[in-house]
């Protein structure tokens, strides 16, 4: 592991629920955040001691709210992490939710290295923050992005499009809002909402998935349509292309030698190590991941290994489908040498079916996605499934 | 050995309720071939031997005695699709009990059943039975049998088969009325097969009718038809319960076991002789089991193929009148082309290998044959419309008709006048039963539709319309694709009707964030299964609703 391994570290707690969120979240009150964060640094100790503490190259800490963590309990996480790793990444990222970062908390962030905040900006506009069930304010992004700036962070804005209501005029003028702040990468996701029930929601006391899947269903029917969303996204490539940001993976734009390094580490299918409630850990060519719900969390991550196994994991299909959302697509040479001549040549039959269709194009050995593919992605992969 | 004078074969006919199980009940009973007070018991323990014994040999005609007499009662099968099947019930008898509730009547099926075994020149003896229903009116039910049946009043008894009343007097009658059989003893052995079914252990068993010579336990016997020679591995009677005996002499009733493997070998009608003293010409009547309706069957899932194959080949082995052959469709893959006796048929063997050999099927709407007459002079026959000739050659196209008659509430006479015109009947006579029921009597055609999966055989008059829901249903069925997906209906060359479903702009772009790459690849395992569903037709995505859509469109137009 001389090059060292990616860190995701998971900070569930927020003010509120976001309804349309689906990561592991749980309320910042909780009774329980005293003992997460023991087991969260009892398994820091112990997978550090496991994998003979190892060179950590990036790190992300990303939730839930990392950002509303108390100056005390970042100086914890941060103490355990140096005693476990060798903890001298290149690009250290924390998530921050505008309203929720201040001067104290900053300052213990740089004290442990961060270079980087994912800013959840969500929108610029407020009929949109409201569409979304966010509880902040424009003015709280663009305070929150001038102070990570000031403390001379890198900055990624978080924007979600397709909202009940938006019109391609708003969202045009979302990104630019966004783009007049300068940012250093925009990452922009399509509002998809899940309506199935998911394991988080045990982690809220009060309505439950009733009332979740209520607003879902709700948004999810007002909706801009396939074609609406699909209006936007090319917006979205359009506007941010011309201010010079690279359109360098699906929801993903970054200007010159901004790109995620830490994300880019899941996308070319490198190791990372993931500690905390719903974390995802690829080591070894083997996915893994903790359970969601906290208690059981808590309880696994003190007994042993929280990390449960995907045991349907085929990495074959996953690096194809990985490497495909990057601009610089699929090597099928260098695939064919990671996986062997069979594999490689099962794959080109495949992306030769749907290029046909123009949503893959080939240069070379080379297979990437169109601006069309990108939009389908799903029916490019779901043909290199096995 | 009964002598030829002692012996009566008779079956009883009826409408579903009109009684029949009960009063064959009580003939036993009464009769003495099983006791009134262990009837019970004992029918519980034959059924409980066979269970120990793994014997599903099934009592297709019953021997009873009766002042000395030798009563053989024949079973009939009772649905109207094996009309063939119950006309070889009625040739192994010479006379048949017609049973008509008291409270409802002549029914439709009484009347088929009826007409059968006057056709066959059975003596029909009619019974109204029930008798002991209240508020029944006998007088009624006597008007039907005489106007619809031709009876005279003093030929009708009276029966009931739940308190006995009558029972014996009929009895009596079956003596004294239906004629004895005459057969030749000394001709050359010539059996009716009127029943077989496949016996998991005993390999097929006949039932079968002695009309000349003999057969003993041990014979070589001889199928004619199928010209098919074994040794019979057992010989016996039922009374009720299965009985092996020596010998079956003529005129009696019984079965084999064949020794043979399929019911195919062993078909209803065929005539049963000896291989040593083979009869010159076997009994008339002979159908080979002509299937009237045929259907494509196509696995849901293409490795399915060889269950399905597994599973039409054990059905076969107890359904004579299952016929199939494989066949290949451009929309569906490798299946089968399957003919039946009528749609019935055709559900019972669907639902049979979907539940029994749990194989998912396509099935593709149900055609009959046509037959084409071509510019050329030739007539095919054509029971697939993927294999229609080019438009340009025909002269004509052929249909098959059937003659129906309907009985019917005469409230009812409207509606139903108006189904059989949808049909494109046409009404050849309308009388009246009675006050309260008409008959209609039509000629109908029996076709309803299909092609290859999704085309359709639909007369000139309907194509239009046909052709535009059929598009219209297609469009809302058809899941967006990659690209435009352009649905028409085309007459020959001429397109009627035309959609398209636009492709599709986005799916899920869903973020991959976090590493959470199993739950992206599980919802794109949830997408890849959706599509096993579908069948590609060139590079369209085609889910099975929309064949079923196909298939149900005939109702509609």
């Amino acid at each position: 592991m001389t090059r060292g391994i990616g860190l995701y570290v998971h900070i569930p707690f927020c003010a509120s629920r976001c309804p349309y969120c689906d990561f592991a979240t749980a309320p910042a009150r909780t009774v329980l955040r005293a003992a997460y964060l023991a087991a969260l640094r009892e398994e820091i100790a112990r997978e550090g001691r496991m994998l003979d503490r190892p060179r950590i190259r990036t790190l992300y800490v990303g939730g839930g709210t990392p950002s509303l963590l108390d100056p005390s309990e970042i100086e914890s996480v941060a103490r355990s992490l140096r005693e476990a790793f060798d903890l001298r990444p290149r690009e250290a990222t924390v998530e921050v939710n505008p309203a929720t970062l201040d001067r104290e908390r900053l300052g213990a962030w740089l004290e442990l290295g961060v270079t980087r905040i994912s800013l959840g900006a969500q929108s610029f506009d407020a009929r949109g923050l409201r569409a979304l069930g966010r509880t902040h304010q424009s003015q709280d992004s663009t305070t929150a992005f001038m102070a990570a700036r000031d403390a001379g962070l890198d900055v990624n804005l978080d924007l979600i499009f397709g909202w009940p209501g938006q019109t391609v005029a708003d969202w045009q003028r979302d990104l630019e809002s966004a783009i007049a702040l300068r940012p250093d990468h925009v990452s922009c996701y399509p509002l998809e909402l899940r309506l199935d029930p998911e394991a988080s929601v045990a982690n809220w006391p009060g309505g439950g998935w009733p009332v979740l899947e209520r607003w879902r269903q709700r948004t999810a029917a007002a909706q801009p349509d396939d074609a609406g969303v699909a209006r936007l996204y090319r917006l979205a490539e359009g506007v941010l292309g011309r201010s010079g940001y690279r359109h360098y993976e699906i929801a993903n734009w970054a200007r010159p030698r901004k790109r995620s390094l830490h994300n880019l580490g899941y996308w070319r299918d490198r190791d990372w190590l993931g500690v905390g409630a719903g974390a995802h850990t690829h080591l070894g060519g083997v996915r893994s991941a903790n359970p969601i719900e906290l208690r059981t969390y808590i309880a696994y991550a003190r007994s042993g290994s929280a990390r449960s196994a995907d045991l349907e994991s085929d990495p074959r299909a996953e690096a194809a489908m990985l490497a495909l959302r990057l601009d610089t697509g699929l090597d099928l040479r260098r695939y064919g040498i990671r996986f062997g001549d069979e594999a490689a040549s099962r794959v080109r039959l495949a992306l030769t079916d749907v290029s046909r269709a123009r949503l893959v194009r080939w240069s070379g050995d080379r297979a990437s996605l169109t601006a069309r593919g990108r939009l389908l992605a799903s029916e490019v992969f779901v043909r290199l499934l096995p | 050995m009964a002598d030829l004078a002692r012996i009566r074969n008779f079956c009883v006919i009826a409408h579903v309720d009109h009684g029949k199980t009960t009063l064959s009940d009580r003939l036993l009973e009464t009769t003495g071939t099983v006791p009134l007070r262990e009837m019970r018991e004992q029918l519980l323990d034959s059924m409980e031997l066979e269970r120990e014994h793994g014997i599903t040999i099934k009592a297709r005609a019953v021997r009873m005695a009766w002042r000395d007499q030798e009563l053989n009662l024949i079973d009939t099968p009772g649905h109207v699709d094996f009309t063939y099947e119950v006309s070889r019930s009625l040739a192994a008898c010479e006379g048949a009990v017609l049973l008509v509730d008291a409270s409802q009547g002549i029914e439709a099926q009484t009347l088929a059943n009826a007409y059968l075994a006057v056709e066959q020149g059975l003596e029909v003896i009619p019974v109204i039975n029930k008798i002991d229903l209240p508020n029944i009116d006998l007088d009624v039910v006597r008007e039907e049998l005489r106007t619809t049946l031709g009876f005279r009043d003093d030929e009708i008894l009276l029966a009931s088969g739940k308190t006995g009343a009558g029972v014996q007097e009929l009895l009596d009658a079956i003596v004294e009325r239906i004629p004895a059989p005459t057969g030749d003893p000394d001709a050359p052995l010539r059996a009716l097969i009127f029943d077989s079914h496949y016996d998991a252990y005993k390999g097929v068993v006949a039932h079968i009718r002695v009309v000349d010579g003999a057969l003993a336990a041990g014979d070589r016997i001889r199928l004619m038809a199928t010209e098919r020679e074994s040794d019979l591995l057992e010989l016996g009677v039922f009374v009720p319960d299965a009985r092996p005996i020596e010998r079956l002499a003529t005129g009696e009733t019984g079965y084999v076991a064949t020794g043979l493997k399929a019911v195919a070998d062993c078909r209803v009608g065929d005539t049963l002789t000896l291989a040593a003293r083979p009869a010159a010409k076997p009994l008339p009547g002979y159908r080979p089991a002509k299937p009237m309706v045929f259907a494509g069957f196509y696995p849901s899932n293409a490795e399915d193929y060889p269950a399905l194959k597994d599973a039409l080949e054990k059905l076969r082995l107890n359904d004579a009148s299952l016929v199939y052959d494989p066949e290949t469709s451009q929309a569906l893959g490798f299946g089968f082309r399957a003919g039946f006796l009528g749609l019935l048929h055709l559900e019972i063997v669907q639902e049979r290998l979907e539940r029994e050999y749990d194989v998912g099927l396509i099935a593709t709407s149900p055609s009959v044959e046509y037959r084409v007459i071509t510019q050329k002079g030739a007539e095919v026959a054509i029971d697939n419309p993927a294999l229609l000739p080019d438009p340009g050659t025909i002269v004509e196209i052929r249909e098959p008709w059937m003659k129906v008659t309907i009985i019917v509430p005469t409230t009812h006479v409207g509606p139903v006048m108006e189904v059989a015109q949808n049909k494109r009947a046409a009404l050849l006579d309308m009388s009246y039963v009675d006050p309260t029921r008409a008959m209609l009597k039509y000629e109908m055609l029996v076709a309803g539709s299909l092609v290859d999966a999704l085309s359709i055989i639909t007369h000139r008059d309907r194509a239009q319309l046909s052709g535009r829901v059929l598009v219209s249903k297609l469009r809302g069925l058809i899941p967006k694709q990659m690209f435009d997906v352009r649905i028409q209906a085309a007459i020959g060359g001429k397109v009627i009707a035309s959609e398209t479903v636009k492709a599709k702009r986005k799916d899920v772009l869903a973020k991959c964030y976090g590493g959470d790459i199993t739950r992206k690849r599980k919802l794109l395992e949830k997408q890849k299964e959706g599509k096993k569903r579908m069948k590609m037709v060139g590079s369209v995505e085609i889910p099975q609703e929309a064949f079923l859509a196909v298939l149900r469109i005939g109702d509609e137009t």
